[in-house]
């Protein structure tokens, strides 16, 4: 007799839920909604990167048998933005226009074609401004203003000293400074975006179909925005082809479909181009660092300086939150004390930036493990020994009250020690060849969400009726993270059912909870606790239930997930048996979970805008990278790259692994062939040939270790994997190419020409360890 | 001016009227509705469109309608039988070589057309086959051990077709 | 769903068919696999009214390829010319480059037709209907001025990246050019034309590359084989695939003894046209030593040119360039 047993996929290896539905062409994707009698948007996007708009002359276009509507700035007032602070973006243009490419006007047509011949009768008429395309440029005393209570093109200053640094630097063995500059890059996830928006003018009801991250911002958005009553909008979010960020805000394409929607009372769908998401960008800021670290003989961290510049681009969006980030996430890996902190992010005439992957962590994190390793070799220690001496000790607070529970980073290290052999290869691999070695870490979600309501954190909802299945309902969406993967395993484990018996539905507002969606690697941590709360008190009504039937305390019943029993001798009740008698008075049950953060994890008041960067749990992740250089050619070849993530649990070692991979590989992209250029404010790189995201031949084998710290707080200890392996690469790449060259590159992407150039300034003949280039 | 093809689409023969311009990609999401093909980009460098004409994979975004006629072509929809996934599909899914699963039916169809005419692909083979295809979530592992499992599930007759 | 301009497409199953439609239609465009023109169509840059689809005509789907020689239907696709054993068995140069042309996909697609013709490139010019008109246009399409070289008085600098062009002109191969009262053969490297020089000397540039007059098209492409001839193809993109070359290089040569007694080079991806280089004939007939790398060297420096027309800067593509060829000249002439 085989033993009844609960069952159990927490720990395993899961295939995502939805997977058969991506592999046989079924999962229907924003744009893939085709309905009879749709029409077709376009956008009129400015050729102009700085100028006031003296006219938009649609004229021509509204006559053009055909086109059923054109809409400009004059018919939206309301601006937005992510940021309730911080929302002054218009869908359509008004007054002026701040880059090129920026939506001036949209039309909706019968068909492709028309559209495109409406947009191109479309004349605007301006008077120029002098436009800045770079931070320095926008920054300087005289430059025009972008947005009027912006002075100076700043969009936001942060300074802030914590300790003593200018003491920390006195006490230092060695201090260095070095500056850094990483360029601008881009999500380019897959979807291009594609909204789908259909108004019923009869009820006054507006639905859209958007490809977005967060369904609750968008909703947000265009209630604002429409001038719609919340209650009259339905967002749906279909499957939604990758994000890492750029969906997090709502973007102008969702508003100006539904401003078209509901000027016809009809369908629109607006399904942009390649060229036009990447104009939509949201990406990472070109960043320039000065980095400035005190060490101590063994390697002590004795001060820190760092001042960041960010070109945020021509609106807010998310542009506050970066520039704290990169501040505030100095902290929280290595025990600092004295760390000062000097942020700007500026205003310029290109694309807005938003949230990318590894938000506003990434291009400080690159100059902060760079400098570590080129003063380590500068003092012939050990990269990993100089980590090592500055740990720090779970449970603490930083010295920027952030709360760190879990530490899994010394473990994490061990590991890529250990696997890659560092000991005995690191400087023995041979002329061109090299190993680096970084750190980076991440949140498990903002503590406090951008819109500060006063509910709980996250809300999921079961329901459970005659048929015997578990429906999850959550507003969390699915992006190709995993996300219904986890919360259906994390119900299913609670209630030691089989996955199979749990259904999930997310991302439609009809019919699901409110939730903040897929940001800051929030979901397997605040709605994963919200899924075990309502999970485990459903199996409290069911054991309750159990109880009744069996005659038993319910203290007394064990659930076995497809079995109920009041005790080892007892045949028990089938799972059928207790649904029966569960909905017996009240018909089908839905439970609610809910989770919100702790208020230790607030982050401090230290200064304005210490909040940024707390979280419930921090993920940590080791790299260790080996490379090849051609020093002819200046190709980088990376041959190897061994990852180990904290992330508390993994709640699914499949997924996890997919999740380290897809960042740590993301990070090649950026430190090595992925650039955001511009010629004139122009986006030069606005295809998929320029901008380099690298193809399967040039990726190379990720080994990836799961460390498990066990988070005291995190769903069955569970902590973020998908976004705290992605900084590590970049100066762990740069770190291993010093390793094969002696050369330093402190500007990225590390394309060839620059490797190229860099060796040809130093001379083909001398291989000077560390030096700098 | 619209030109009258007829095709095998997905092993069964049809006749459509279409237009010279109309693109083979959008013949079949927005002709046919098959939307199982997507598009990823502005012409030709994604793949995300992979399907396969007369066996070989060929971009659907940058072939006209027009010229397939008498023709095979296959989308993503035609692989697995009686509602069984093929060996290709069962790869990228219990390989986890699908994640958001945008770019998987190009990389799909580009395997199941490596499969066809190797169906034990060395590593090296299987990232030559691949080098169309962007994906942008996997960073590419996962993907090169679905192509293998799917090339196992063959070899062991668990499964019978790419 | 994207909208092209309307057009007609044709599909003629001959050579007489061909002709036929070219006469019926003087404007039309040749549509080989599409992964070069129809990226054009899409993006606004040409906006043909009918295009004649090449690749079901017969005469031009054949190749034969053996130790005599070379000939190669200008609608056989890449993929077949890199992996047929002929080709890979005596003109590696050939296959090499073949199968470097950007993905397995796109080779599955792309013709030695549409390859050598393939049409200039330029970060300028590649770009949507609304990027080039945001910036005026440029002298490859209706514009003024290029914005490579403003002051290039009227000469365009768009690049020539086709790989199959320098790999057969180092082999010496003429092409057969069809038109509608018969043929001519040509040396290879005259059809190409792109010099873009600024003496007025009438020559071709960026925008005018091809020395095919109006209704003239390319039939096969020949080589005569050479007896111990060595041949090879590398290139360095910053990916490596999908992309255009960075800088392409294909190097043939005869070793005799310790001597070299026969080079031949040619590059592609820098200027508007490849380049076979000129006075290799002066580096042969003594070692392979110093003086034919410092040799090599200036040649390249000398008749490589290499605007910015990508987003990776001209210096390193020229400088690279020279990289390959002394890199390939070592491997072949060690053997």
């Amino acid at each position: 007799m085989t033993e009844i047993a609960p069952a159990h996929t927490i720990g395993g290896y899961v295939p995502m839920v939805d997977g058969p539905d991506k592999v046989s062409g079924r999962a229907k994707y924003t744009a893939d909604f085709i309905a009879p009698g749709m029409l077709a948007g376009r956008i009129y996007r400015s050729p102009h990167a700085h100028a006031e708009i003296i006219a938009v002359d649609v004229s021509e276009a509204v006559k053009l048998p055909g086109v059923l509507a054109v809409v400009t700035g004059a018919d939206c007032d309301k601006p937005f933005g992510v940021l309730p602070i911080a929302r002054n973006e218009y869908p359509l243009a008004r007054g002026k226009v701040r880059y090129k490419g920026e939506p001036v006007a949209a039309v909706a047509a019968i068909d492709e074609a028309t559209a495109d011949k409406a947009i191109r009768l479309i004349k605007m008429k301006v008077r120029e401004l002098p436009a800045y395309f770079k931070a320095a440029e926008a920054l300087a005393p005289d430059a025009a203003q972008l947005h009027e209570r912006k002075p100076g093109n700043i969009e936001r200053d942060v300074l802030f000293e914590l300790g003593n640094v200018a003491e920390g630097f006195t006490s230092a063995h060695l201090v260095r400074e070095a500056t850094y500059n990483c360029a601008e890059v881009c999500q380019n996830q897959m979807e291009m975006h594609a909204a789908i928006a259909d108004y019923d003018a009869v009820r006054d009801r507006l639905t859209v179909h958007a490809s977005t991250q967060v369904p609750y911002y968008v909703h947000l958005m265009l209630a604002q925005v429409i001038g719609l009553d919340m209650s009259r909008i339905r967002v749906v979010k279909p499957f939604v082809g990758g994000g890492f960020g750029c969906r997090t805000e709502c973007l102008n394409v969702e508003l100006i479909a539904a401003l078209l929607a509901r000027r016809i009372g009809g369908t629109v769908r607006l399904a942009i181009n390649r060229e036009d998401t990447f104009i939509t960008h949201r990406g990472r800021p070109e960043t320039d660092i000065r980095l400035k670290i005190g060490l101590t003989k063994t390697g002590r961290i004795t001060a820190v300086e760092c001042e960041c510049t960010q070109r945020g681009g021509a609106h807010s969006g998310y542009g506050v939150v970066t520039i704290l980030y990169s501040g505030s996430m100095l902290y929280a890996i290595y025990d600092l004390n004295n760390v000062k902190y000097i942020g700007k992010r500026v205003l310029t005439n290109t694309p807005p930036c938003g949230a990318f992957r590894g938000h506003g962590t990434v291009d400080v994190r690159f100059a902060f493990e760079s400098l570590l390793d080129q003063m380590a070799a500068e003092m012939g220690l050990d990269p990993l020994a100089v980590r090592r001496a500055n740990l720090l000790e779970a449970p603490t607070f930083t010295d920027n009250d952030l709360m760190v529970n879990s530490y899994g980073l010394p473990e994490c290290i061990d590991w890529v020690e250990q696997k890659s052999g560092w000991k005995s290869r690191k400087g023995r691999l041979g002329k061109g060849k090299g190993l680096g070695f970084a750190c980076s870490h991440y949140i498990s979600g903002a503590s406090k969400p951008v819109n500060w309501t006063g509910e709980p954190h996250a809300t999921v909802k079961l329901k459970l009726d005659f048929d015997g299945s578990i429906v999850v309902l959550t507003g969390a969406a699915e992006i190709g993270q995993g996300s219904s993967t986890v919360l259906v395993q994390t119900v299913a484990e609670v209630m030691g059912l089989d996955i199979s018996r749990v259904r999930i539905v997310s991302g439609d507002s009809e019919v699901v909870p409110k939730d903040n969606g897929s940001y800051s690697s929030r979901v397997t941590f605040l709605v994963g606790n919200a899924a075990i709360d309502a999970a485990s008190k459903l199996k409290a009504l069911m054991v309750a239930a159990a109880a009744r039937k069996l005659d038993a305390a319910p203290g007394d019943i064990e659930c076995l997930g497809e079995t109920y029993r009041a005790g080892a001798q007892d045949k028990g009740l089938t799972f059928e048996e207790v649904v029966a008698e569960a909905l017996k008075d009240d018909g089908t049950i839905t439970v609610t979970g809910n989770y919100s953060t702790i208020p230790e994890s607030h982050g401090g008041k230290k200064y304005r805008g210490a909040a940024i960067g707390g979280t419930m749990g921090y993920s940590y992740s080791a790299q260790v990278v080996e490379v090849t250089v051609d020093e002819e050619t200046g190709a980088v070849t990376v041959d190897k790259v061994w990852v180990a993530h904290d992330c508390g649990k993994a709640l699914n070692r499949l997924t996890v692994e997919g999740q380290v991979q897809g960042s740590v590989w993301m990070g090649m992209g950026q430190a090595m062939s992925e650039e955001v250029g511009y010629h004139d404010g122009l986006l030069l790189t606005a295809n998929m040939l320029d901008y380099r995201v690298p193809t399967i031949q040039d990726s190379p084998p990720i080994e990836v270790g799961i460390i498990e710290s066990n988070d005291p707080h995190g769903p069955f200890g569970a902590k973020e994997a998908g976004e705290g392996s992605l900084a590590a690469f970049l100066p762990a790449l740069t770190n291993a190419i010093a390793d094969a060259t002696g050369l330093r590159f402190n500007t990225l992407p590390v394309t060839p020409d620059r490797v190229f150039d860099a060796i040809d300034k130093r001379g083909r003949t001398s291989k000077t360890r560390n030096g700098g280039a | 001016m619209a030109t009258i093809i007829e095709l095998t689409l997905n092993g069964r023969k049809r006749t459509d009227a279409v237009p010279g311009n109309r693109l083979l990609l959008d013949y079949l999401r927005e002709t046919v509705g098959l939307t199982g093909t997507k598009t990823g980009c502005d012409g030709g460098e994604c793949g995300a469109c992979t399907v396969l004409v007369d066996d070989k994979p060929t971009l659907s975004c940058l072939t006209l309608a027009a010229t397939v006629a008498d023709k095979r072509v296959d989308t993503v929809e035609s692989l697995g039988k009686g509602g069984a996934l093929s060996a290709v599909q069962r790869g990228f899914h219990e390989k986890l070589g699908s994640q958001c699963g945008y770019c998987t039916p190009g990389f799909i169809m580009a395997s199941a057309g490596l499969l066809r005419r190797n169906p034990r692909p060395t590593e090296d083979e299987i990232r030559a086959a691949l080098g169309s295809n962007i994906c942008r979530c996997t960073g590419y592992v996962k993907i090169v051990e679905a192509v293998q499992h799917a090339s196992a599930l063959l070899a062991t007759g668990e499964a019978r077709s790419p | 769903m994207e909208a092209l301009c309307e057009f007609q497409v044709l599909s003629p199953t001959s050579l007489a068919g061909v002709l036929e439609a070219r006469t019926a239609h003087p404007q039309a465009q040749l549509l080989g696999g599409g992964t070069d023109l129809v990226v054009n169509i899409r993006r606004g840059i040409v906006a043909p009214a009918v295009l004649i689809d090449m690749t079901g005509v017969a005469e031009l789907r054949a190749i034969r390829a053996d130790a005599q020689g070379l000939e190669i239907g200008a609608s056989v696709r890449l993929a077949e010319v890199a992996q047929h054993p002929g080709v890979v068995a005596h003109y590696p140069v050939v296959a090499e480059a073949a199968a470097s042309i950007a993905g397995p996909t796109h080779r599955n697609m792309g013709t030695v037709g549409g390859n050598l013709c393939l049409d200039t490139r330029c970060i300028f010019y590649n770009q949507s209907q609304w990027w080039r008109s945001a910036n005026n246009h440029c002298l490859k399409t209706t514009g003024e001025i290029c914005h490579v070289a403003p002051k290039s008085r009227g000469v365009c600098f768009a690049t020539f990246s086709g790989d199959l062009a320098p790999a057969l002109m180092t082999l010496d191969a003429e092409v057969d050019i069809q038109h509608a009262a018969g043929k001519r053969t040509l040396p290879l490297r005259d059809l190409y034309i792109g010099h873009a020089r600024h003496d007025g000397s009438g020559q071709g540039d960026g925008k005018h590359y091809l020395a095919l007059q109006p209704g003239e098209f390319i039939a096969a492409v020949r080589v005569t084989s050479t007896p111990g001839l060595r041949s090879g193809y590398d290139k360095i993109r910053i990916r490596r695939s999908i992309e255009y070359p960075v800088a392409g290089v294909a190097v043939a040569l005869r070793r005799v003894g310790d001597t070299l007694a026969h080079l031949r080079v040619a590059v592609t991806g820098t200027n508007p046209r490849p380049v076979l280089l000129e006075g290799t004939e002066a580096l042969c007939g003594g070692a392979l030593d110093a003086r034919v790398f410092k040799g090599l060297d200036e040649l390249v420096r000398d008749q490589i040119m290499s605007m910015k027309t990508t987003f990776t800067p001209g210096h390193y593509r020229r400088r690279v360039a020279g990289v390959l060829a002394r890199r390939l000249v070592q491997r072949l002439f060690a053997g």
